[in-house]
Order: structure tokens, then C-alpha cells, then sequence
């Protein structure tokens, strides 16, 4: 007991002054930490984008709330913390433009494509956007969430209809490629970056230009933030062309 | 009861932390009588995704309800009468589902009936082109999960506080097992039976993580009241408020019903 206590103190010993050298590194006099609320598509390469400029600002904290665009814009309303909105459309972000939680000019940081997404090797050679009405069960956003409008919007264009009750709707669109990866939907129809996060576990269909539609993901920080210093050097750092060539590794268009 | 005049001088602060608590369980349901758009109640419940929903839920839940009494019921038996070694562990495991978060109980329900990695059902899928998960069948087995545990303690408790004179009696009288269950045993057994079938129906009811997870959010097909509720909450928030008055008034229903009985009588 007493010589595990020993080697636990020498452990924890060696890990704060490993933590302590490495803020030593730090490059900017920043401090202090913020909320990043961000659409759902955006989980990975956020959370690679704040582990980079917490590399240059080492005093800094970023913490993330990532859920649907249209979800963040209604906890954003009833008073969440948030000192900075990414989400994937415009719309989101002019909403609270209007209702005065966004008093800066929104900046488009990405773009996004939808591909489909289906079972690993496509068993069901679903080649095309009509194909999808061979599926049981098609994965789409929530008709009220940007990648579900985007979604209905390609079906339009390419004049398929699907059926309400073979159409099972995530809350954002990591749930929704989810029910392809972990349950048992043939489909789904998300952005290009989400396919390719979810890797081997699901096989890609491109959806053709004339059909498919761009999402023009756009990003300001909340008005009333304490920490807007921090809020605008981290937007800053996602225009940076550092940050640009991260989103476009984690497959996202370059605005 | 001499007792009282004792146990009903109660320390003061005890008392205002107790009704503090009170308050904090209460509250929430006026945060929800307060958000109903009254005027418009029935149009909202009357929505196409609403009655959709509702109907869903009331079929899901009661054949979830049959099933966990089918199912339960035997189980209880053996849990209040067999003596068999580890039952005392079984029983915990039991009531497992009662304890764990409901979105792990649709993982684990994947696991087991997955089309693509589930253990039974791949081998359904394979050989018969039968797909469980984002069906009706889907929320019913998960709906039976999360509810069954209630109905086997319920049962299982009231099996035990039968004397069992009552039915030794009946064998002296010539009655056999059939007869002595149907005659003697369930009849003494209705009380926690009703408690145990309407808590279970509550509990089933009001699932969500574990239908989200293994039924998915199909409108009309497997998108119950909770989900419904949900994605309400974001279209079309005075709805999502109606439809969670709705659930709220169907469980106070219950728990009236009941007076009680959930808990133990008391006199």
C-alpha cells in the first residue's frame, strides 16, 4: 500500500512537471477559456483545430457543445454559454443575427458536400440517389437541422421520393451516418467529411453536381462572450491557412 | 397508533429541506402546464406525426407489456419459489436494465439483434431476410427490455408475501398446480399484479435512449411519443410541450390508480 502510494506521488510528480514544461512553449500572452458551440459534422476536425491553437496559446481552454446547427441556435437563445457559433449553413447564424446573440459579420471557414454513405462493400448497389428507394431504411437528418434540408433538397433535385417510413431521422448529422456505422440503416445521406470520419465502416457514393448540393458553413463569435479576445483569435485560427488546410484533411471544401 | 405522537414531531429543518425537495420534484410540471399553448391544445395533438406518435407508443407499449408479463411472470416464479444456486445473483442481474443508462441497453440490444453483427440477428437476416432493428418488432423488444425488470420484482414480491398456507390448503383439497395457480395464487397475487403491469406499461411508455438506439426514429413506424417529443422540441416547441403534457398526465394517471400500491399499502 505505502509503496504504491510512493509510485503514484512519483507518477503524478512526473506528469505535472511534464504539463508544466509544455506550457513553457506558450507563444501568445492569451488566456483564459470559451465554449465553442458547433455543428455536429464539425466534431473531428474542431476538436483538431483547438488542439492546434491551443499548441500556439497554451493559457487557453476551449471547450466544445456540438450538437445540431438548429438545436445550438435555440440553447444559444435561451441563454447558453457560448462565446463562439460554427454551424453548417448560414441561416443558423443570420437567426441569431436577428434576434441580436450576433452582433459581428459571420465568416464562411468551409464548405461541405453530401455523398451518401452505405453498408461497407454496398451490398445493396446503391449507386445513385434514386437507388435509395431499393433500401429498407434510409438514414436522414431532421427535416428542421441544415443536413436534412440539404438532404431533401438533393432528393428534389434529383426528383426521388422516398417514403416517410423507410426514412429514419437523426438529431444531427453524426447520429445519422451513426445509425449507418452502429445500427442497421442500408443509408444515409451526409456531408462528404462525415463519410470519410467514419472510414472503413461505410462504403462512399458520390451524388453527381447536378444534384448535389454545397453547404456554406459559416462561424462568429457570441455577442456578450467574456472572452471575446480568445473567441476571435480562435476564428482567426480557422482562417488561418493552417487552420484551412486542416478542415480541407479532414475533407471539407475550402470556402 | 401510539407511535405517532413520537415520529410526527419532525426537526425543523428536516421539514424545510423535505418540502425544498418536494418543490424540486413538483416544479417541472408546472414548467410544463406553463408552456402549453391551452388555446391551441387539441390542434397540436391532433398533427398528423402526433397521433402518429401516440398511436405507436400505446401499440408498442401494451404488446411490450404482454410480452414482459409472459416472459415476467415465470421468471418471478422462479425467483420467489425455485431454490437454485445463484439466484440471488440472477435477481440482480435482473433488475439490471432498471439501473442502466437506456441508450446502452439499445447497444447491447444491437449486439444481439444487429443485422450485420448481431449475434441473433445476422443468422436472422441471413437465412430468412428478416430485419428486427428500425421496425415496430424493434421497439417492442426494446420497450420489453427496459419494462420487464419492474413487472418481475412487482410479481416476485407479491409471491413471496402469499402465506402459503392458502395454497397448501387447496393441494389438501385435491386441487393440482394448474388449479391452485389459477384458483388460489393469482387470485391472491392481483394486487402487485395490476401494480406491476402498470408500471411496467408507464416505464415502457416513456422509453426513449434504447428505442433511439435500436428502433431508430422512423415517423410512423418507430418514432414513439418520446422521440416524437424530441423532435418536436426543435420544429415546433408548443407541440413538444402538449405531447409531454399528454405523457405526464397518462403516468399521474397511473401512479392515482395505483394509490400507492407500487410502494407497499400502507393503512
Amino acid at each position: 500500500m505505502w509503496r504504491r502510494g510512493v509510485a503514484c506521488v512519483a507518477m503524478v510528480s512526473v506528469v505535472l512537471s511534464a504539463t508544466a514544461s509544455s506550457s513553457h512553449a506558450s507563444t501568445t500572452s492569451l488566456t483564459g477559456s470559451i465554449t465553442v458551440s458547433a455543428a455536429s459534422s464539425l466534431t473531428d476536425v474542431f476538436k483538431e483545430l483547438a488542439r492546434d491553437f491551443r499548441k500556439a496559446n497554451s493559457r487557453v481552454r476551449v471547450t466544445f457543445n456540438f450538437g445540431s446547427s438548429s438545436a445550438l441556435v435555440s440553447q444559444v437563445q435561451a441563454g447558453a454559454p457560448a462565446d463562439v457559433f460554427a454551424a453548417a449553413d448560414t441561416a443558423s447564424v443570420d437567426k441569431l443575427a436577428t434576434t441580436g446573440h450576433v452582433n459581428r459579420t459571420r465568416r464562411i471557414f468551409a464548405k461541405n458536400s453530401l455523398m451518401i454513405a452505405v453498408k461497407p462493400g454496398n451490398p445493396l448497389k446503391i449507386l445513385s440517389l434514386k437507388d435509395l428507394m431499393k433500401a429498407r431504411v434510409v438514414a436522414l437528418c431532421a427535416k428542421t437541422v441544415p443536413c436534412g434540408l440539404y438532404a431533401a433538397n438533393a432528393l428534389q433535385r434529383a426528383a426521388v421520393v422516398l417514403s416517410e417510413s423507410s426514412v429514419s431521422r437523426g438529431v444531427d448529422a453524426r447520429a445519422t451516418i451513426g445509425a449507418v456505422v452502429n445500427g442497421d440503416a442500408d443509408a444515409a445521406v451526409v456531408y462528404s467529411s462525415d463519410v470519410k470520419a467514419a472510414g472503413a465502416s461505410v462504403t462512399s457514393v458520390v451524388i453527381p453536381r447536378i444534384h448535389n448540393v454545397t453547404a456554406s458553413y459559416a462561424m462568429a463569435p457570441i455577442g456578450g462572450s467574456k472572452n471575446m479576445k480568445v473567441a476571435q483569435a480562435f476564428i482567426d485560427y480557422v482562417m488561418s491557412s493552417a487552420g484551412q488546410s486542416t478542415l480541407v484533411r479532414f475533407g471539407f471544401l475550402r470556402p | 397508533m401510539s407511535t405517532s405522537t413520537v415520529t410526527s414531531r419532525i426537526p425543523r429543518g428536516l421539514g424545510v429541506v423535505g418540502a425544498v425537495g418536494a418543490v424540486f420534484l413538483l416544479l417541472p410540471l408546472f414548467g410544463i402546464a406553463r408552456r402549453v399553448a391551452w388555446s391551441s391544445l387539441w390542434e397540436q395533438l391532433s398533427s398528423p406525426q402526433v397521433t402518429e406518435a401516440l398511436r405507436l407508443s400505446l401499440l408498442a407499449s401494451i404488446a411490450a407489456t404482454v410480452c414482459a408479463l409472459i416472459l415476467g411472470f415465470p421468471l418471478a416464479w422462479l425467483l420467489a419459489r425455485a431454490n437454485f444456486r445463484g439466484r440471488s445473483l440472477l435477481r440482480a442481474l435482473v433488475t439490471l436494465p432498471m439501473v442502466m443508462p437506456p441508450v446502452v441497453g439499445g447497444i447491447a440490444l444491437l449486439g444481439v439483434y444487429g443485422r450485420t453483427n448481431g449475434l441473433l440477428g445476422s443468422f436472422l437476416y441471413e437465412t430468412f431476410d428478416l430485419q428486427v432493428t428500425f421496425s415496430l418488432t424493434a421497439v417492442v423488444i426494446a420497450e420489453t427490455f427496459v419494462a420487464l425488470p419492474f413487472l418481475v420484482l412487482a410479481i416476485e414480491g407479491g409471491l413471496r408475501s402469499i402465506d402459503s398456507r392458502h395454497e397448501e390448503s387447496a393441494a389438501v383439497m385435491g386441487a393440482g398446480p394448474w388449479q391452485r395457480l389459477s384458483l388460489v395464487t393469482l387470485r391472491l397475487l392481483r394486487p402487485s399484479l395490476i401494480a406491476g403491469v402498470a408500471v411496467a406499461w408507464a416505464r415502457a411508455l416513456g422509453e426513449f435512449g434504447a428505442t433511439i438506439t435500436f428502433a431508430g426514429n422512423i415517423e410512423g413506424r418507430t418514432q414513439t411519443t418520446p422521440l416524437a417529443v424530441y423532435m418536436l422540441l426543435e420544429s415546433d416547441p408548443e407541440a413538444a410541450y402538449a405531447l409531454s403534457l399528454v405523457l405526464v398526465l397518462v403516468c399521474v394517471g397511473v401512479l392515482f390508480a395505483l394509490r400507492g400500491q407500487w410502494l407497499g399499502r400502507r393503512s
